[in-house]
């Protein structure tokens, strides 16, 4: 189910004295399977070009095609396409509404008006892809979680639904370390073990240096850079320019660089980084 | 999906034009006595003349006219079932049938009756719209609290009813900003809002109304221990950093109201009314 | 150094009284002294809002004692006293601004204050110029960005002259440059005015650049001590549900290849400086 756009542009409040241009002539195609971040600086566009992957924005000009239908088709079963294109918001609290776990992540396919069983299946099987044990949360408060299990059934809710392809917009912003790399885990076993396509939103460089194969990175509406990990952060200084900041493992590898370490110019984990420092070290002691 | 673009109610469009110049207590006394005007009128000589107005202040405040009325928007279902409503069910004695349909029949008067509520609720709305277009929230407050003031006498917490303004003012546009993303959360879940009969279609108003009313519930509650912890006790010992004051302009403005409504009280008494 | 906040002994349940409440403070005792910038971090629900908030009567304690600079905070008739000397930043700037235009929303607090309007108006300017807000000063709120929003806030807060300011996870929803201007303007109020700063946060790499530090968990301190003291407790940092600061890391994987890296190395700096020794 792959998604192509083509020519992109959109503008907010168009006709009204506030309308303002977000995205611009925005090409780019995403492939089955691929796990891909979208970083950029606030305001560069990621949501906006985000929520057009599963047409609850309509491009203004160019196109979107998601698995050959295009969304501005009058014709075409948005709904469907909604519930093959997951969208999990920032803010679980905006999704959440029904009184019981369980009740909430039926929500989905209750409305792809499956049979009770199969829809009792789905919560079962999402909830367990989350890490939300079926007998302790099922009738739980919703309003009884911590941050980070709202956040995990807000996922599962979305899951239930059974799509190819995963749009996540910052979903880890204001959980405590323990919450984030629950999430974290989640995410990739999910893209690792069900192959769902993952489109990743953040602004934590660290996680989408740690998760994403490919980086798009948006500047004020327009693809500035469209490429592996690797070679996007090795525009460090150009990103840096435009308000994003290096992964924290390279802003401490970028300087050891400019003090004279041989290091490669893109560094992504932190056990990279001891290796390549290592070796610096170790190779001077040779020389000795 | 853009919920936001069509609230013009509450939203200030910044300017340096005549109007918006003006104090805040001039325009608000000034939308009060042409609201007051428009309860009276029940003519469509006074309503065209009373647009003309409204059209003089949108070109000198330069608000584009359609986006002034794209507010109106949303309201369109209610103004036209209104409007059906007089149609049908109001008569007096004396009204021709125009069309009868089943049991239904509507007459003359109730055509003018529909027409002149309508008008009414479009111009009452108007008005406002263009207060507050060209007003910041903060001077419509210091303003509003600066004319109920002598009423604190008489035991009128009227600062507080101001703050509580402000600030209902203010959520507007954030609930409405939240509002767009809590249905598009939906959306994204297969909530079809625009798909089944009547009660498919009220039934998908809960899983948006109810996260958009605790979360409503959520930020007034921590917008209240934000101001208490920032030393807000109610208005009781509280100082302003602007004061107001009215000025030529101001003074030209009123004396144009009290023309106008001259204007539009002697078309009143003289034209009678439609209906 | 002489303690601007003392706690002793402080208990809070939620619905006390009620049959079902909830205990988010147990016996805690801690203290913040004049002029320093001190950490409180913890996961998700382990009770430092809720200490926090004591400390500007938003809550008064249920058992033990919470004294500002010797006044206590059950006592009412000292609530006015104590919210001049301590101000408190919250996590959603949406939900603590009031007013719609900047230098609007910052004069707020001065308002209540019941300040004459030519001294609002001095702090006012006063504020803008220290946070580097000038060009900010007339615009409206709505067309900040987030990060622009909680800098308003701090400066909200920062025009009531206060003693003390709490920033209660302000820069949770925030993109990292933004994180970094909000905290670096914390620090400089505390460098340059000598504001003592009291920061909650889940970011370790904020917690570094603070005095001190006090780890939560289930309503209890569990850890007290500068960051290089406490980050040098491996197992119980884990055991609590934080993290590293990146540096920590660094350090921890070069030592483990035999590199003789400095324990308590958690600053950037201190981890290259060595590392150029080294080489």
């Amino acid at each position: 189910m792959p998604i192509e756009i083509n020519k992109l542009s959109y503008s907010y409040k168009k006709g009204t004295p506030f309308e303002k241009q977000v995205l611009k002539d925005i090409s780019l195609f995403i492939r089955d399977g691929e796990f891909v971040g979208i970083i950029g600086p606030t305001q560069a566009g990621k949501t906006t070009l985000a929520q057009h992957f599963n047409a609850l924005l309509i491009p203004g000009k160019g196109s979107v095609v998601v698995n050959a239908m295009n969304t501005a088709d009058k014709k075409a079963d948005l709904v469907k396409l909604r519930h093959n294109v997951g969208y999990v918001f920032q803010n679980p609290d905006y999704q959440l509404f029904a009184p019981t776990v369980g009740e909430d992540i039926a929500f989905g396919p209750r409305n792809q008006n499956l049979p009770t069983e199969e829809i009792e299946d789905r919560v079962a099987e999402a909830m367990d892809q989350v890490g939300l044990d079926y007998d302790t949360f099922y009738k739980r408060d919703i309003f009884a979680l911590s941050g980070g299990q709202k956040r995990r059934a807000a996922i599962a809710g979305v899951l239930a639904c059974k799509p190819q392809i995963m749009i996540l917009d910052d979903v880890t912003a204001g959980l405590d370390p323990g919450g984030r790399e629950e999430i974290i885990k989640v995410i990739q076993k999910l893209h690792t073990e069900k192959e769902i396509t993952t489109i990743y939103i953040s602004n934590s460089m660290d996680e989408v240096a740690m998760l994403a194969d490919r980086i798009i990175v948006l500047d004020q509406g327009q693809v500035l850079f469209d490429d592996q990990t690797r070679d996007v952060f090795l525009h460090a200084r150009k990103l840096i320019e435009i308000g994003l900041e290096l992964p924290e493992v390279m802003s401490i590898t970028t300087r050891l660089a400019e003090a004279g370490f041989d290091l490669p110019g893109a560094v992504l984990s932190i056990e990279e980084a001891v290796d390549a420092i290592a070796a610096n070290l170790q190779q001077g002691q040779v020389k000795d | 999906m853009e919920l936001t673009k069509n609230i013009t109610l509450g939203v200030y469009l910044p300017g340096e034009t005549y109007i918006h110049n003006l104090d805040p207590r001039t325009k608000i006394i000034a939308a009060a006595i042409l609201i007051t005007l428009l309860l009276f009128i029940k003519s469509y000589l006074a309503y065209a003349i009373f647009l003309f107005l409204i059209i003089a202040i949108l070109v000198i405040a330069t608000i584009p006219p359609g986006y002034a009325f794209s507010g109106l928007k949303p309201m369109l279902p209610i103004l036209v079932l209104m409007w059906l409503f007089q149609l049908f069910l109001y008569s007096t004695p004396d009204a021709e049938v125009i069309v009868s349909w089943w049991i239904f029949s509507a007459t003359d008067a109730g055509l003018h009756m529909g027409n002149l509520i309508s008008m009414r609720v479009l111009f009452l709305f108007t008005v406002t719209t263009i207060l507050t277009l060209t007003t910041s929230i903060v001077s419509l407050t210091d303003g509003l609290e600066s004319l109920l003031n002598p009423l604190k006498k008489i035991g009128l917490p009227s600062q507080e009813l101001v703050m509580t303004m402000i600030i209902a003012l203010r959520f507007v546009l954030i609930l409405a900003e939240e509002l767009d993303k809590i249905i598009k959360a939906q959306m994204a879940r297969g909530v079809a809002f625009d798909r089944g009969n009547f009660i498919q279609k009220t039934k998908s108003l809960f899983p948006v109304f109810l996260p958009l009313f605790i979360n409503a519930f959520k930020r007034a509650e921590e917008l209240i221990v934000a101001m208490e912890a920032r030393s807000y006790t109610g208005g009781k010992g509280r100082t302003k950093m602007k004061t107001l004051h009215m000025g030529r302009v101001d003074l030209f403005a009123g004396l144009f109201i009290l023309l106008f409504s001259a204007l539009i009280i002697y078309v009143i008494l003289i034209v009678p009314p439609v209906i | 150094m002489n303690p601007l906040i003392e706690v002793v002994d402080l208990s809070y349940s939620y619905r006390a009284g009620s049959g079902n409440e909830v205990a988010a403070l147990k016996k805690v005792n801690m203290k913040v002294f004049e002029g320093e910038i001190l950490a409180i971090t913890g996961r998700n629900g382990s009770g430092k809002s809720t200490l926090a908030r004591h400390f500007n009567c938003l809550l008064t304690p249920v058992s033990g004692s919470v004294d500002i600079d010797g006044l206590s905070v059950s006592d009412k008739t000292n609530v006015a006293s104590i919210r001049r000397q301590v101000g408190m930043v919250f996590q959603n700037p949406d939900n603590q601004l009031v007013s719609s235009i900047v230098e609007e929303d910052i004069a707020f607090g001065p308002e209540n204050l019941g300040l004459p309007a030519e001294e609002i108006r001095e702090r006012v300017n006063w504020t803008l110029k220290t946070l580097n807000l000038k060009n900010l000063q007339y615009e409206s709120l709505n067309q900040l960005s987030e990060g622009q929003k909680q800098l308003v806030a701090i400066a909200g807060v920062l025009a009531m002259k206060p003693r003390c300011i709490v920033l209660d996870e302000p820069t949770a929803h925030l993109d990292p440059r933004s994180r970094r201007e909000v905290i670096s303007n914390a620090l400089k109020l505390n460098r340059d005015e000598g504001i003592t700063i009291v920061l909650l946060t889940h970011f370790m790499e904020e917690v570094t650049r603070c005095d001190r530090m006090l780890v939560m968990d289930m309503g209890e301190i569990k850890m007290e001590g500068t960051p290089k003291e406490v980050f040098d407790d491996e197992e119980k940092i884990l055991s609590l549900g934080l993290d590293f600061p990146v540096s920590a890391k660094l350090a921890d994987g070069l030592r483990k290849k035999g590199i003789s890296i400095p324990r308590k190395t958690i600053h950037a700096e201190e981890l290259i400086t060595s590392l150029c020794q080294l080489k």
